[in-house]
């Protein structure tokens, strides 16, 4: 019975129309990746016949979540700074971010703050790729979008009983829907063929123990949601802070003092992204 | 530290942030004191809010530090069971009252 709902879901979500497809400039991109003979020119290249898409890339990339010391000001050096990886995930996930921004101000907020502090966490971890932990941070909510955008009476009764009664954005998603928003995320982000570096922790960030490759990741990702929550830094119909996974805690191995200076960290780049908006008409000089 | 509209920069207020043009160039930097001479510069450059040191306005639909707390309090309060998120709780509440004080 369960899988059966869980199914139907599925399929609805992979038939909808207002979800954005894979833009053509990512497929072109990724048989572009598998070439040998690429070069990063030629890529950037590509992106830049988009203009405003190149602007938004490079306004994202020079932004507190990613926090390179000098403004990157070309795509070419963008994607060899981030990764492939990162820049697919912020192409495909631009138009979620238009979205967002448009319609759900405290999730793009909350969004934007599970960023910075999954990369304070990743940097002081000394995680192999801190920007992918920070990208999976960006987007680790996607799947609320997705629920919003695809399936609008199942989410008025989710809001319903979140707003009405108390519940907590999880809870009403697993009683009405049989599944909730991070493993729905998991699903979109892996038939956008993103890597599991990013597709763990964001189908995981609720139950990080269940990660098989990305524990650490997904500890981050994990615990960053729990912090900004705690911040109060944008949130979701529910104010609640979620409950805390004992194993990705001990994973984390963080010791009070280092929370302190975590919190202080995180308050500083907060204050650089207050505001953040990939609107390019606002301020933005390419 | 609060931030306050330009409009209400006062004698004596202290830049607790450097005050910046939409382009990234700073026009004062933090700890500058200010002035409302320099009131009219920076409304000219658009500059409509200010980052000021301590609390020294009760803005209109500004939550109280009492109010703020007890917010903090509410997000927690379904893990109350959990030290090391009641340990954040804590210090999230300290910074806050901290930023409050000068």
């Amino acid at each position: 019975m369960q899988e059966d709902k869980r199914q139907k879901i599925r399929q609805a979500l992979r038939e909808v129309k207002n979800l954005p497809t894979l833009p053509g400039i990512v497929i072109k991109l990724t048989k572009m990746a598998e070439d040998p003979e690429t070069t990063t020119e030629q890529m950037g290249k590509l992106i830049s016949k988009d203009h405003i898409l190149a602007a938004k890339l490079l306004k994202l990339v020079n932004s507190s979540f990613y926090g390179f010391p000098q403004r990157i000001s070309s795509l070419s050096s963008a994607i060899i700074l981030l990764g492939f990886n990162v820049i697919k995930s912020l192409i495909i996930s631009a138009s979620i971010f238009e979205f967002m921004e448009d319609n759900d101000i405290e999730l793009w907020e909350h969004s934007l703050g599970c960023a910075v502090v999954c990369s304070v966490l990743a940097k002081r971890l000394g995680v192999s790729d801190p920007d992918e932990v920070s990208t999976a941070g960006l987007i680790h909510d996607i799947g609320k979008v997705a629920i919003k955008l695809e399936l609008g009476p199942e989410y008025r009764k989710i809001h319903e009983m979140v707003v009405g009664q108390e519940f907590s954005m999880l809870e009403a998603e697993m009683q009405t829907l049989e599944v909730n928003h991070a493993e729905v995320g998991g699903w979109l982000t892996k038939t956008w063929n993103l890597p599991s570096k990013l597709v763990e922790p964001i189908a995981m960030h609720h139950n990080p123990g269940a990660a098989k490759n990305e524990k650490m990741a997904a500890a981050i990702v994990h615990f960053a949601d729990i912090m900004i929550r705690g911040m109060g830094y944008g949130h979701g119909d529910d104010i609640w802070v979620p409950p805390l996974d004992n194993n990705a805690w001990r994973l984390l191995g963080l010791a009070p003092q280092d929370l302190d200076e975590i919190l202080a960290q995180v308050e500083e780049k907060l204050w650089e992204v207050k505001g953040f908006s990939l609107d390019i008409k606002s301020g933005f000089e390419a | 530290m609060q931030t306050i509209p330009t409009v209400m920069i006062a004698d004596g207020m202290v830049l607790a942030r450097d005050v910046e043009t939409p382009d990234g160039r700073v026009l004062c930097g933090k700890g500058t004191q200010l002035s409302t001479a320099m009131l009219e510069r920076l409304k000219q450059m658009d500059i409509t809010h200010v980052v000021v040191e301590g609390h020294p306005l009760q803005l209109e639909g500004e939550k109280s530090l009492q109010d703020e707390l007890r917010d903090i309090e509410k997000r927690f309060s379904r893990v109350t069971d959990t030290p090391p998120l009641m340990y954040l709780m804590k210090k999230i509440q300290e910074r806050v009252i901290a930023s409050r004080s000068s």
